[in-house]
């Protein structure tokens, strides 16, 4: 899993590539402004070898709460369209921190929601 | 690139010594039909098994010539053929592996070896060829599905992409909130 450090600009949407290191995947990173709870270490999963060399691509929508602290915790798959990527999903956001809140400030019960769209883009041949 | 076409040579090999005791794959009654009457054979496959490839060629080129059935001909030619495609001596092994395929033409991992030799001298409609005769004889062979996706690679590359998607339209209006 690669760990990737995340920050805010004022546009409505933030896109950015974070790695297209040779044998590790691109990892773009999408998210509104304004989200209840800021990443702060966001992981991203492993691309499943065996969903690579059968060419299969999916998505696999994880919901979860974050405690005070940024954890992620009661971690579920609320969508899924291959159970092969459904692990990597879990790991990534178990993995993954957002930014603690004040004391001062209370721990939304909302649930964070983050989408992973695996995908496998054609490069040339050597 | 380099370490995944090692990969599957690797699990090739490792699955040598189960071609030659068939009797114990079936969960029948343990019976080696070939290990014990050719130790030269089973040291061999298990040489190859371990990637020593110079001693497992060795010892199976010593088994063949002692040979003593079609089924342990088949297996020793087959293993040759595995252990000359470590060793980079592809003409070689690809000779062995067509001498095992002409004593069965049914033997999928003979196939599955020859695939290999063939996808390393990228030779890949001949590759292409055999890993699907291999997948037709043995469809749920682990060893094929490593090829198949050597073989894919090969021919259309492709580089993994992940999309983190965190935009509340991406979480749809009935997320659980």
């Amino acid at each position: 899993m690669m760990r990737t450090g995340s920050y805010r600009l004022p546009a409505a949407l933030l896109l950015w590539v974070l790695n297209v290191a040779a044998g590790e995947p691109a990892v773009t990173h999408v998210e509104d402004q304004g989200l209840e709870r800021v990443p702060l270490n966001t992981v991203a999963p492993v691309y499943p070898a065996v969903a690579r060399g059968e060419r299969i691509e999916g998505d696999v929508q994880v919901c979860f709460n974050v405690d005070r602290e940024g954890r992620p915790y009661r971690i579920a798959v609320r969508n899924s369209t291959n159970r092969v990527f459904e692990k990597p999903a879990i790991r990534a956001i178990r993995a993954s921190r957002y930014q603690p809140l004040p004391a001062d400030q209370p721990v939304p019960a909302i649930k964070t929601c983050r989408t992973f769209r695996f995908r496998l883009e054609p490069v040339p041949a050597d | 690139m380099t370490i995944a076409r090692f990969l599957p040579l690797l699990m090739l090999l490792a699955s040598l010594a189960q071609a030659q005791t068939p009797a114990s794959q079936s969960g029948a009654v343990a019976k080696t039909v070939v290990g014990p009457g050719n130790t030269d054979l089973a040291d061999g496959a298990t040489a190859l098994r371990v990637g020593n490839a110079e001693d497992g060629v060795r010892l199976t080129e010593r088994g063949l010539m002692s040979a003593s059935s079609r089924r342990e001909r088949v297996a020793g030619y087959s293993n040759l053929c595995a252990g000359l495609a470590m060793l980079e001596r592809l003409d070689e092994a690809l000779e062995a592996c067509n001498r095992a395929l002409e004593l069965d033409d049914r033997h999928w991992r003979g196939y599955s070896n020859r695939a290999l030799v063939y996808l390393k001298q990228e030779r890949y409609p001949e590759a292409e060829r055999d890993i699907s005769v291999g997948e037709e004889l043995n469809p749920n062979a682990r060893t094929l599905k490593t090829l198949r996706a050597m073989y894919r690679d090969a021919v259309d590359p492709v580089a993994p992409s992940i999309i983190i998607d965190d935009r509340r339209e991406a979480a749809g209006d009935d997320a659980d909130r």
